[in-house]
């Protein structure tokens, strides 16, 4: 069962998406680079390497920045959807700048010494003990450890056999890694820099970061919470009027077991599933139905509407929940059925 | 509205962004205005952080030319020629001696017997300040001069007890090597030099703004030990002795006389 696994699936999408983050992150290097070095007159001009250093980082830290606001981005629209697309091989690239700012910095700041540059990197600033002289480099190296192991198991191939919660709880690391980043910065480049517009940058990004995160995420608790007090006590569950289902659309329920469901229509016929995408999670419920399957809105992964089943040449399946019409209204079913099981669902005028 | 309390929409436009398949006009015109929006916002982030940082300091390293000193060696404090120069005051100016790297330990030099040497490296430059990093690969970096007579003996002249506010620096980075070449995010690699025999240098910004650069020695005048090592790269405050050695100031210090601000 399961994928048939290529090293990467591509499209013309992915491949656009990954040469716009190269120029972006090209336009971003350059122009650091070339500001930096005429930022001081002759006499006083920075070290290149050190500059590369410095822009490699805040690239680096630019781009988690935006990674990880995409997500509640395209929570908040559809319209940040594509770049949420190929949000996988961006934080891959998020690694390797990160990567190239930590082997480059302990090159030039550590290597050729007396000491080995990995040991340098953890004694050569010793103030452990202390709250502001805190060495920033252990922060740094915390989070490239964890950009690392992400980066490391971002194909689907680890999702797959990690199994999805492991991997999961492996992924939500990706918040440690920002804030062991912020303190990174602050402990380091904002104990050095005199400028105020660094602090406030920083400050501006994890802001931004925290409420858009609170913003949907309370959004979404108020939406579990939604059928909480609903009773099921035949099993069953009014959801609305088939009306209300837009047409190769869906509704949601969040079920007072707390798993959500999502109800699709197309044309006459009303069928639910679960609405975890098998891929990553991904809101099936917010998808449409596109030539006859739902159809994922993250990164267009497909199912059959009657068994949740992939349509070949793939395998993949998800719970269906049975679905039935009662004094015009849609009923669904509480418990699910096994992945892939052919539902109970509801044409509409052909039953009486 | 007939749906249950707690149902939502889960979208209701008729079109979706779907990697795979053709892009809907609805997406292509928001990334139309999007991507070079976000462009301009990544090359204004890349401008105001690099517009903003400090001014890294004057020091150049002169990798480009072999820089030739001739001059009196000397080993204690640290390493260094004394060359005659009629710009410098007392015609004499210090030209410390470092490895490539952050060891020095590794230029094995002959004693302190007052001779006269030519040697041949890269310059290091800040302002009055020279240093010249000897490419230890190079075999005769270091080749016996004869002019011994040319020099008088250094001049020590003690200019009292004084405590100091400032960072203590390493001479390579500092005198040009790394720029900028202070604060915490250079802390572990002036450190690091300094472990490896570097001499480490006093930074001290008087109240007037003038800098002033001291080398740091023991309170008898020799090499500084690790036991600075926590301190360096720091604000810290130092009471000891300051002494003009030549053309450079030198700052007598115990290690227990050193207080971080
Ligand atoms: S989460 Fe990736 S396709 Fe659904």
């Amino acid at each position: 069962m399961g994928h048939q696994y290529k090293a990467v699936q591509w499209n013309v999408a992915k491949i656009v998406y990954d040469l716009y983050c190269l120029a972006a992150l090209a336009a971003f290097i350059g122009i650091f680079m070339t500001v930096g070095l005429a930022a001081h007159p002759s006499g006083h001009r920075a070290d290149p390497v050190v500059l590369l250093i410095r822009a490699l980082g805040t690239a680096a830290f630019l781009m988690l920045t935006i990674v990880l606001a995409i997500g509640p981005l395209a929570r908040l629209s559809p319209r940040f959807n594509p770049m949420l697309y190929n949000r996988r091989h961006f934080g891959v690239m998020t690694f390797l700048v990160a990567a190239a700012h930590f082997g480059l910095a302990t090159f030039w700041y550590h290597a050729s010494g007396p000491l080995n540059p990995f040991v340098s990197l953890l004694v050569s600033n010793p103030l452990y003990q202390s709250a502001e002289g805190f060495p920033f480099e252990v922060f740094g190296l915390a989070a490239f450890a964890i950009l690392f192991v992400m980066a490391a198991t971002s194909h689907d191939y680890w999702l797959n056999n990690l199994s999805a919660p492991v991997w999961k709880a492996l992924h939500m690391l990706v918040y440690a890694a920002f804030g062991l980043l912020v303190l990174h910065v602050a402990y380091g480049a904002l104990m050095t820099e005199k400028s105020a517009i660094y602090p406030a940058l920083t400050v501006a990004a994890f802001a931004i970061v925290a409420a858009l995160h609170l913003w949907t995420g309370l959004r979404e608790r108020r939406r579990d919470a939604g059928m909480r007090g609903v009773s099921a006590s035949d099993g069953w569950i009014d959801v609305c009027a088939p009306a209300d289902i837009p047409d190769k659309r869906a509704v949601i329920a969040p079920l007072p077991s707390g798993e959500r469901v999502a109800i699709f229509r197309d044309g006459a016929k009303i069928c639910a599933m679960t609405n975890a995408c098998r891929h990553q999670n991904g809101p099936l419920g917010e998808g449409c139905i596109k030539d006859g399957a739902v159809t994922c809105p993250w990164h267009g992964w497909q199912y059959r509407p009657e068994d949740g089943v992939s349509p070949p040449p793939y395998t993949e399946k998800i719970a269906t929940y049975d679905t039935r019409l009662s004094a015009g209204r849609v009923f669904v079913k509480v418990r699910p059925n096994a992945p892939g099981q052919r539902s109970q669902f509801i044409m509409m005028g052909a039953a009486p | 509205m007939t749906l249950n309390r707690g149902v939502y929409r889960g979208r209701a436009d008729s079109d979706m962004f779907i990697g795979w398949a053709k892009t809907p006009a609805v997406d292509r015109r928001f990334l139309v205005a999007a991507l070079p929006t976000m462009l301009a916002g990544v090359a204004g982030a890349a401008y105001a952080v690099a517009s903003n940082l400090d001014d890294p300091g004057a020091g150049a390293w002169k990798t480009g030319a072999l820089y030739r000193a001739t001059g009196v060696l000397a080993t204690r404090p640290y390493p260094m020629l004394r060359v005659a120069d009629a710009t410098a005051p007392d015609g004499v100016r210090s030209v410390l001696i470092v490895a490539q790297g952050k060891c020095t330990s590794a230029l094995k030099l002959p004693a302190n017997d007052g001779r006269s040497y030519a040697v041949a490296g890269a310059l290091i430059e800040r302002g009055a300040r020279r240093m010249i990093e000897v490419p230890l690969m190079l075999g005769d970096w270091l080749t016996p001069a004869d002019e011994s007579a040319a020099l008088p003996p250094p001049r020590i002249e003690p200019l009292g007890r004084k405590t100091l506010a400032g960072q203590i620096m390493d001479t390579k980075c500092f005198f040009g090597v790394m720029r900028p070449s202070r604060g915490k995010t250079h802390k572990a690699c002036a450190s690091l030099c300094i472990r490896g025999g570097i001499p480490p240098s006093f930074w001290a910004k008087g109240r007037d703004g003038r800098e002033s650069v001291l080398l740091m020695t023991d309170p008898d005048g020799g090499p500084l030990g690790e036991s600075i090592l926590p301190f360096i790269a720091d604000p810290v405050r130092i009471d000891g002795e300051v002494f003009r050695v030549d053309d450079l100031l030198q700052f007598r210090v115990a290690t227990h006389a050193i207080a971080r601000i």
